[in-house]
C-alpha cells in the first residue's frame, strides 16, 4: 500500500471520530459532510459540505476537522474548505448515521434517495424514535436548530424532533 | 474590483440586505410570538435568513476584499439596499404573516433565477438556499390557509395585513443598481421586471384559491405597476410609524432611500458592532 493511500485512510479514520457539534452521536463522516479528502505528500485538504447554510456550527466543524487531521501521522499541513456544490442533502447520511440519530432520540429523515426540491417537505407521520409508532403529527416545521422539525407521538405521548429532509 | 464585477456586487448587496433586515425583524418575535410554536418558527426562519445574508456577504467580501461582518454592520443607514417592505415593523402578527408569505414567494422566484447565474458560486449558493427556503414556504402557505379559512377575526386581520404588505411587496422587484449590466453579464439571468411578473401571477393564483377579496389582489396586479394606489393604506400595517413611506409603493430601498422605521432597526441592529468595531464573537 502506498504511503499516500495509508495517509488518506488514516485521515478518514480520524474524521470518523469527529462529532457533529450539535448532534454529537453522529460523526461528520456519517452525516455525509465530507465531500472529499485530497492527499498530496504530507499536505491534506478536506472539503466539507455544510448541512445548512445558516448553521452556526460550521466554524466549529472546520476547526474540529482541522485539528483531528493535524493529529494524523505523516500529515504536515491541513486545509479545510467548504463548498455548497453539490448541496448537502439528507440522503448523504449513512445507515450508521441514521441508526445513531435514532438512538440519540432524533427521528432520521424520511426517504432514502435524492430528494427533488419539489419533494422537500414534512412527512405527515414521522416515525417516533422512542416507540417506533407512526401515529404521530407535526407540531412545527421548525425546531431548536435549522435542521430539525417538531413532532408529537400520539401513542407514547412524547414530543420528538425529526431531522428535516432537505 | 473589476468594472464588470460592480453589478455583481450591487446584486449581492441588495439581496443580502433584504435577508439581513427581514431576518432581523423576524427575530423580534423571539419570546413575543402569539403562540410558542411560532416563537420557535420565526426564530428559526430569522436564523436562516441571516445565515443566507452572511453567505451572500461572504461572496461580496471576497469580491471587494472586505469582511462580511463589516459589510453587514458598519454601513450608514443610507448605504443599505433592502426593499422597504423588509424594514417595516412587525405590527400585527397577521401583517408579519402576510409579509413573510409575500417575501418567501418572491425569494423563491429570484433564487430559482439565480440558480442559473453565470457566477458559479452564487448559483451553487442559490441552489442550496432554495432547498432550505422550501420550509419557509411550507410554513407561510400553511398559516395563510389556516387563517384564511379560520374564524372571521383572523381572516379580517389577515386581509388588513395583506392589503398593507402587498402594496409594498413590488418594491422587492425594483431594479437593482447596474441591473442592465448584471443581466448582460448573466449574474442575474432574469431581469427584475420578469421576476415581478412571475411573482404577480403566482401570488394572485394563491390568493384566488383562498377566495381573498379582490381589493387585496389589485395591489398586486401588474397594471398597478409602480404607481401609487391608495396611499393612505400604506402605513396601516405599521401603527408605530408616524411617517409616510418613502415611495408610493414601497420603492426607493434599492437606491438607499429608507423610512424612519429603518433608522430604528438600523440603530438596534448595529449598536454592538458600532460600540466595538471589528470585535469578533
Amino acid at each position: 500500500m502506498s504511503t499516500q493511500t495509508t495517509v488518506e485512510l488514516a485521515v478518514w479514520e480520524a474524521l470518523a471520530s469527529v462529532p457533529d457539534p450539535e448532534i454529537p452521536a453522529v460523526s461528520v463522516v456519517d452525516m455525509g459532510m465530507i465531500k472529499r479528502v485530497d492527499v498530496d505528500g504530507s499536505n491534506v485538504r478536506v472539503t466539507v459540505l455544510p448541512t445548512f447554510t445558516g448553521c452556526p456550527a460550521i466554524p466549529v466543524i472546520k476547526q474540529d476537522v482541522g485539528e483531528a487531521v493535524a493529529g494524523v501521522e505523516d500529515v504536515d499541513t491541513v486545509e479545510v474548505e467548504t463548498t455548497f456544490h453539490p448541496p448537502w442533502t439528507t440522503d448523504r447520511i449513512t445507515e450508521q448515521g441514521r441508526a445513531n440519530l435514532k438512538a440519540f432520540g432524533l427521528a432520521p429523515p424520511t426517504g432514502r434517495g435524492p430528494v427533488l426540491i419539489t419533494e422537500i417537505g414534512l412527512p405527515k407521520r414521522a416515525e417516533c424514535p422512542f416507540c417506533n409508532s407512526t401515529n404521530t403529527h407535526n407540531e412545527n416545521p421548525f425546531g431548536p436548530t435549522p435542521c430539525r422539525a417538531l413532532y408529537y407521538c400520539d401513542d407514547c405521548s412524547q414530543p420528538f424532533e425529526q431531522f428535516k429532509p432537505v | 474590483m473589476s468594472e464588470h464585477s460592480k453589478s455583481l456586487a450591487a446584486l449581492l448587496l441588495a439581496y443580502g440586505d433584504d435577508e439581513l433586515v427581514l431576518g432581523h425583524r423576524h427575530s423580534e418575535w423571539t419570546g413575543f410570538a402569539p403562540h410558542i410554536e411560532e416563537d420557535v418558527a420565526f426564530s428559526s426562519i430569522a436564523q436562516d435568513e441571516i445565515g443566507h445574508a452572511a453567505n451572500l456577504f461572504m461572496l461580496l467580501a471576497r469580491l471587494t476584499d472586505d469582511d462580511a461582518d463589516r459589510i453587514a454592520l458598519s454601513r450608514n443607514a443610507s448605504q443599505y439596499r433592502n426593499a422597504i417592505i423588509c424594514e417595516r415593523p412587525n405590527g400585527d402578527w397577521a401583517y408579519t404573516l402576510a409579509r413573510h408569505w409575500l417575501y418567501d414567494v418572491a425569494d423563491d422566484i429570484r433564487l430559482g433565477a439565480l440558480e442559473r447565474s453565470a457566477h458559479a458560486e452564487l448559483a451553487q449558493l442559490a441552489t442550496k438556499m432554495r432547498r432550505e427556503e422550501r420550509y419557509h414556504l411550507i410554513h407561510a402557505d400553511m398559516w395563510m390557509k389556516r387563517v384564511a379559512h379560520g374564524p372571521v377575526e383572523g381572516r379580517t386581520r389577515l386581509e388588513t395585513g395583506l392589503s398593507s404588505a402587498s402594496t409594498e411587496a413590488l418594491g422587492l422587484f425594483e431594479p437593482i443598481e447596474l441591473e442592465d449590466e448584471a443581466v448582460n453579464e448573466g449574474w442575474l439571468p432574469v431581469p427584475s421586471t420578469e421576476l415581478k411578473s412571475a411573482f404577480v401571477e403566482r401570488t394572485n393564483g394563491f390568493l384566488d384559491d383562498l377566495g381573498l377579496p379582490t381589493e387585496v389582489r389589485q395591489d398586486l396586479d401588474e397594471s398597478a405597476e409602480f404607481v401609487a394606489s391608495s396611499s393612505g393604506d400604506l402605513i396601516a400595517s405599521s401603527e408605530q410609524s408616524d411617517e409616510q413611506p418613502a415611495g408610493p409603493t414601497g420603492l426607493g430601498g434599492r437606491a438607499g432611500t429608507h423610512t424612519s422605521d429603518f433608522e430604528q432597526l438600523w440603530g438596534e441592529m448595529t449598536k454592538t458592532y458600532q460600540a466595538h468595531p471589528g470585535a469578533s464573537w
